[in-house]
C-alpha cells in the first residue's frame, strides 16, 4: 500500500478507554445520580460511619458513593447514598444514616482538585486516589461487588478505607 | 525440558543420536558450556541486594587516557521469591548499575530501584505483581500503571538526574552519584500514570522524544534535556500493535507497528497480543513539527526489539537500521523459559535496513548479520551516518557473546568473539574528546564471565573490534546481564 505524504488527517475522536496493563474502567463516580439522600428516620434503621484514612494530600474532597446492590455499584441504578467531605486532615469521616440494613458497597475517590471529577489521563486512567469499601481491589477496573459488598446491621455500624 | 533433565537426557541416548535437530543444536551448546564449566543460568540469577561500590580488578591491558565518566545500565535483577516467581525476564526488578572510569580505576555500584512493585512484592514475599509475563497473585495492589512499574529497561541522564525506564509507565527519578531512588516522575498531573517507552530518541543538543502506546492510540513525548515536558499529543495508530522501540530522524518520528496485535485486554501484558504474520508491518512516520502530518508505509511481517536512530537522504528516503525476526518467540516464549534454565534454539535477529522513499515505497534489506542492541554514536542521532555498533551471536543459547560494527556502504564487519563462556552486554559508544568520524572513540560494554562467575567491564577502540579489548577489569560477584543505558562523559 502506497499513500502520499498528505494523507486525510486523522478524525479528532474521544480516547476510550482500553484497560490494557491496570487501566481501571470508569464509572467509579456517576454524578447524574447524586441526589438527595437523606431518608426519614424509622425504626430498625441503620447508621453507617466510613472513616477514611491515609490521606496524604491535603486538599481537595472526598466524593463517596454508597450502594445497596450491584446494579448501582456498577453505575446501572441511583445510590443509596452520596456524599462529599473536604479533606482537612489525615482522616475524614462521612456518615450515612437512616439504612436499611443489608448488603452495601461503597466507591469513593479522593478529588485532589476539587473538580468533581474523578480525573482521568488521555488512556482514561484515574489520576485522582480511589478506593471500595473492604479496601477491595480490582486488576482490571473497579473491585467487584463481591469484594466490596459488607452488611450493614440496625444500629450504629464502622467502614475503614484506606485511600492516597 | 530444564537443563538439568536435558543433559540427563543426552547423556542416556549418547549424544543426541536420536534427537531432533533443533535439541542436538541445543545439547552441542550446553555441551560447550558444560565443557568449561560454565552456567548461562547465572546471566539470570537473583541479585538479593544492593551491591556498595567496590573497586574492580583490572585484568587486562590498560584504559585508554581521556575515558572518563560513568556508563549506567539498567536490567532485571530480582526473579524469584518463596511465594512465586516472575514469569518473564522483562519482569524483574530493575537494578541500575554505575560502572564509573576516573583515571585508569573503575569502581562499580549497584542499586535496587525503590518501585511500588518492589515494595509489594517484597512484603509479600512473593512476586505478587502482574507485569509483561507474569500474572498477578493474590495480594498485588494495581490501582494504576505505576503500581506495576519495574523501571527494568533502560536508564538515561535527564536534567541532573538519572531516569530509571520501563514503557508502560511513569520514567521513575534517581540520583546519579547514590542511585538512590528519588521518585516517579509525573510530567503533567493530568497524565499521570501514562507509559513512557523505554527507548527515548535523543535529539543532539536537543529534546528528548518519547512515545507511550495504548491499544491504537499513542503518546508523542517532548521533553527537554532539563526534563520539564514540551509538549504531549495523543495519535491514533493504525493498529493496535506491541510498540518497544521507535526511531526518528531530525525531522520525523518512525513508527514500526509490527502484527504482534492488542486484542484483548488481559494480564500478563504479552497474553493480550496475537502474531498475526499475514497481516503487514506498518510503518508510521509523523512529522515532529506537526503530528497529523503522517505516511503510512507496509513491509511484509516482522518482528523486532530494537531500532537504530534514523537519518534521510538528500533524496528525503528515510533509512533506519533494525534487529529483524521472522516472529516474536523471543517475548513470548524464550523469555518466559530463561527463568526456569531452559533455552529453545532461535535463529537470532538479522541485522536490517529498511528505507522509506517519498513516494510511498518501503523496503527492507536484511543481511546475514546476527545483530540485538543495536547503537551508534549519540552524536549522529537523526542524521546521516554508515555504521551501526551491535552485540551478535548465533541464538544457540541465550543472548550474546560477541560485540561488532557492521559498515552499511562496503558490508564489512569488525567483530570480536567473546567465545561461550562470557554473555556480553549491549556495547555504547563514546567519542574521543577531539575525535573526528564515525567510530572515533570507544566501546564501552559488560559482559558476565561465565567461568569466572563474575562481571567485567570491556573498553574497546571502536576502529578496531577483532584486536580484542585495550582493557578489561572483573567485579568480585557476577550481577544478572543488563539491558540498555548510557555513557555520561566525567
Amino acid at each position: 500500500m502506497t499513500h502520499p505524504w498528505h494523507q486525510p488527517k486523522p478524525r479528532p475522536k474521544s480516547i476510550a478507554a482500553w484497560p490494557i496493563l491496570a487501566a481501571v474502567a470508569l464509572g467509579l463516580w456517576s454524578p447524574a445520580h447524586a441526589a438527595d439522600t437523606s431518608t426519614p428516620p424509622q425504626a430498625g434503621a441503620a447508621v453507617l460511619s466510613v472513616t477514611f484514612k491515609g490521606l496524604k494530600t491535603l486538599s481537595g474532597a472526598i466524593l463517596a458513593s454508597l450502594t445497596a446492590s450491584p446494579a448501582a455499584y456498577d453505575g446501572k441504578a441511583p445510590p443509596a447514598g452520596q456524599a462529599t467531605a473536604a479533606v482537612t486532615g489525615e482522616t475524614v469521616t462521612i456518615t450515612f444514616s437512616g439504612l436499611k440494613p443489608g448488603l452495601y458497597a461503597i466507591k469513593a475517590f479522593h478529588d485532589l482538585n476539587g473538580d468533581g471529577q474523578l480525573n482521568t489521563n488521555p488512556f482514561g486512567m484515574p489520576t485522582e486516589p480511589y478506593a471500595f469499601s473492604n479496601n477491595a481491589r480490582g486488576m482490571m477496573g473497579p473491585a467487584p461487588w463481591s469484594a466490596a459488598a459488607f452488611e450493614v446491621k440496625a444500629g450504629p455500624n464502622g467502614q475503614t478505607i484506606d485511600i492516597d | 525440558m530444564n537443563r538439568r533433565s536435558l543433559i540427563a537426557r543426552i547423556s542416556a541416548l549418547a549424544a543426541g543420536a536420536l534427537l531432533p535437530p533443533e535439541i542436538s543444536q541445543a545439547a552441542g551448546q550446553l555441551a560447550i558450556g558444560a565443557a568449561l564449566g560454565v552456567d548461562w543460568g547465572l546471566a539470570f540469577a537473583d541479585l538479593d541486594a544492593d551491591l556498595a561500590p567496590q573497586t574492580l580488578k583490572r585484568m587486562s591491558g590498560k584504559s585508554p587516557d581521556g575515558l572518563n565518566g560513568a556508563l549506567y545500565r539498567n536490567g532485571p535483577a530480582k526473579f524469584r521469591r518463596p511465594g512465586g516467581n516472575v514469569g518473564h525476564w522483562f519482569d524483574g526488578d530493575g537494578l541500575v548499575r554505575a560502572f564509573r572510569l576516573s583515571g585508569g580505576e573503575a569502581t562499580l555500584a549497584a542499586r535496587f530501584v525503590d518501585t511500588a512493585k518492589r515494595r509489594v512484592d517484597t512484603a509479600a514475599n512473593a512476586v505478587v505483581t502482574p507485569g509483561f509475563g507474569t500474572a498477578a497473585r493474590p495480594g498485588a495492589r494495581v490501582g494504576h500503571n505505576d503500581d506495576t512499574n519495574a523501571a527494568n529497561i533502560n536508564v538515561v541522564p535527564v536534567g541532573g538526574e538519572l531516569w530509571a525506564l520501563w514503557e508502560a509507565g511513569s520514567p521513575i527519578a534517581l540520583d546519579p552519584s547514590t542511585l538512590a531512588t528519588k521518585g516517579v516522575r509525573t510530567l503533567r498531573s493530568d497524565l499521570a500514570h501514562m507509559p513512557f517507552l523505554a527507548h527515548p530518541r535523543l535529539e543532539p543538543n536537543g529534546d528528548i522524544w518519547s512515545l507511550g502506546v495504548m491499544a491504537d492510540k499513542a503518546v508523542i513525548w517532548r521533553v527537554g534535556r532539563d526534563g520539564a515536558l514540551v509538549s504531549a499529543d495523543t495519535v491514533d495508530l493504525p493498529a493496535a500493535s506491541y510498540v518497544h522501540d521507535f526511531s526518528a530522524t531530525t525531522r520525523h518520528l518512525i513508527l514500526v507497528l509490527q502484527p504482534l496485535i492488542a486484542d484483548r485486554p488481559t494480564l500478563p501484558y504479552i497474553d493480550g497480543f496475537t502474531w498475526r504474520p499475514k497481516e503487514p508491518t506498518r510503518i508510521l512516520v509523523l512529522d515532529k513539527a506537526d503530528l497529523t502530518e503522517r505516511r503510512i508505509y507496509e513491509l511484509p511481517a516482522f518482528f523486532a526489539f530494537h531500532f537504530g536512530d534514523a537519518w534521510a537522504d538528500k533524496d528525503g528516503t528515510i533509512r533506519f537500521d533494525a534487529c529483524v525476526s521472522d516472529n516474536p518467540l523471543f517475548a513470548t516464549r524464550n523469555g518466559r523459559e530463561v527463568i526456569k534454565g531452559e533455552w529453545t534454539p532461535l535463529p537470532p535477529p538479522l541485522l536490517t535496513l529498511i528505507s522509506l522513499s517519498p513516494d510511498g515505497r518501503a523496503k527492507i534489506e536484511r543481511t546475514d548479520v546476527p545483530a540485538e542492541f543495536p547503537r551508534s554514536d549519540p552524536a549522529l542521532a537523526g542524521w546521516p551516518r554508515g555504521l551501526t555498533i551491535h552485540a551478535t551471536g548465533d541464538g544457540k543459547g541465550p543472548l550474546f557473546h560477541g560485540l561488532a560494527t557492521y559498515a552499511w556502504r562496503t558490508g564489512k564487519t569488525d567483530t570480536f568473539d567473546f567465545g561461550p563462556a562470557h554473555l556480553v552486554e549491549e556495547a555504547v559508544f563514546v567519542a574521543r574528546q577531539d575525535g573526528r568520524g564515525e567510530l572515533d572513540g570507544w566501546l564501552v560494554a559488560p559482559s558476565v564471565n561465565l567461568a569466572a562467575k563474575a562481571t567485567e567491564l570491556h573498553v574497546f577502540d571502536a576502529g578496531h573490534l577483532a584486536d580484542g579489548p585495550l582493557c578489561t577489569w572483573r567485579a568480585d560477584t557476577a550481577l544478572p546481564v543488563s539491558l540498555h543505558g548510557a555513557f555520561v562523559a566525567a
